[in-house]
């Protein structure tokens, strides 16, 4: 995947995207390829994806329900325990 | 081959009054959603009246002669809180029955595919000495016999996807070996019977399912209870009660579903029909009280039916 020339728009990104643009992130980050200033700026991005990554999965897990059957044999969903 | 709809128009007369949900209209939405182009290939057939031997075959002669004898002339008189009758009642009663054996009879003969019964009243709740819950006949359960009895089917099954327990089903068959029930509804809710607990001869099978549940755990009691039951009762014919009120539009429950769900449960039963009983399937309306819901979920269902 290419590298955005100009940032996307984060809460319209899928978890997928977000996470190939942290990812990248990262990278430049960890590689030192990066002026102060801009590391600065990735670092904040960076941070925006995290929390849409961590928002977009939260949200993926109250639609996993658990199915269970009580004792009495009747039948429900309750939230998944994801941990 | 096709998929035949009976219907007849005193279903239409019948009318419990004002603010009642299970009105007349009911059955005008199930009428205009099948009225479309792409169901012009239904076989419209008007339903007879039951004969009284039929109806005699799953209630006793007192409760029919309490139930046509007490059909006002004008006004409406009450049998309980629910479930009141108008002039037309009887008459539509027994035409609703009467669609259902007729039904039988067309899909037993090789008529069609297999049929649907846009009917009211409905029939569910109806015991063999107890109308209630909207409910004087138990039409589903006056086709089952009626193919036994004169079409020498030795075992006859209804599955039940209605938002409620159809206690009057369960009542007719619980004590015979030959004849399946099982029910996927709402727990608790009326009629309060259907408890997982409640097997009659081994022959009934009873899903409650809480309020609030949807579609996961509705297919997942299909898949799980149901249909393996129902798999291993091997039906020489597969009557559905087909209530639409566990729709999530429904105002009378909170069970969640949507019509894909119908679409589903219509394409797995049609697979055990055919697996067993040469794909004789005999469908009847129960309840459902959104109209726009009831009519939808009855599309979708009917043009699953036209599928085969």
């Amino acid at each position: 995947m290419a590298e955005p020339t100009e940032p996307v728009d984060i809460a319209a990104m899928s978890f997928e995207e977000a996470l190939v643009e942290l990812e990248q992130i990262v990278r430049r980050l960890e590689g030192g390829q990066v002026k102060l200033d801009e590391a600065i700026l990735s670092y904040e991005r960076g941070a925006q994806l995290k929390q849409h990554c961590e928002k977009k999965l939260n949200e993926a897990q109250q639609r996993v329900d658990r199915i269970v059957i009580g004792p009495d044999g009747v039948v429900s969903a309750e939230p998944a325990k994801l941990d | 081959m096709t998929t035949l709809l009976y219907t007849h128009s005193s279903c239409l007369d019948h009318d419990p009054g004002s603010h009642h949900p299970e009105a007349p209209a009911r059955l005008r939405a199930v009428l205009a959603a099948l009225s479309g182009p792409q169901y012009a290939r239904l076989e419209r057939r008007e339903a007879p009246e039951a004969a009284l031997d039929d109806v005699l075959r799953v209630h006793s002669r007192h409760h029919v002669e309490h139930v046509l004898g007490i059909v006002p002339k004008a006004g409406h008189v009450a049998i309980d809180a629910d479930t009141v009758l108008s002039p037309a009642s009887g008459t539509a009663a027994l035409h609703a029955a009467g669609a259902v054996a007729a039904a039988v009879d067309a899909v037993v003969a090789k008529e069609a595919d297999n049929a649907f019964c846009a009917v009211r009243p409905p029939g569910h709740h109806a015991e063999p000495n107890r109308a209630m819950g909207f409910c004087l006949f138990n039409n589903a359960a006056i086709g089952a016999l009626r193919a036994r009895e004169v079409h020498g089917f030795e075992r006859v099954a209804v599955v039940d996807f209605d938002v409620h327990h159809g206690n009057g089903t369960q009542a007719a068959f619980e004590a015979d070996d030959n004849l399946f029930y099982a029910s996927t509804h709402q727990y608790p809710l009326y009629p309060g019977t259907g408890a997982a607990s409640e097997t009659g001869v081994g022959n009934i099978v009873n899903v409650p399912l809480r309020p609030m549940s949807g579609s996961g755990p509705f297919r997942v009691a299909m898949t799980g209870r149901v249909l393996p039951a129902l798999d291993a009762f091997r039906p020489d014919l597969l009557l559905i009660s087909a209530g639409f009120d566990a729709h999530r539009s429904d105002p009378l429950a909170q069970l969640m579903l949507e019509e894909a769900d119908y679409t589903w449960i219509t394409e797995r039963l049609i697979e055990i029909a055919f697996r067993h009983a040469e794909g004789r399937l005999v469908s009847t309306l129960e309840g459902g009280y959104d109209l726009a819901a009831l009519g939808a979920s009855v599309a979708a269902h009917v043009r699953v039916l036209m599928s085969v």
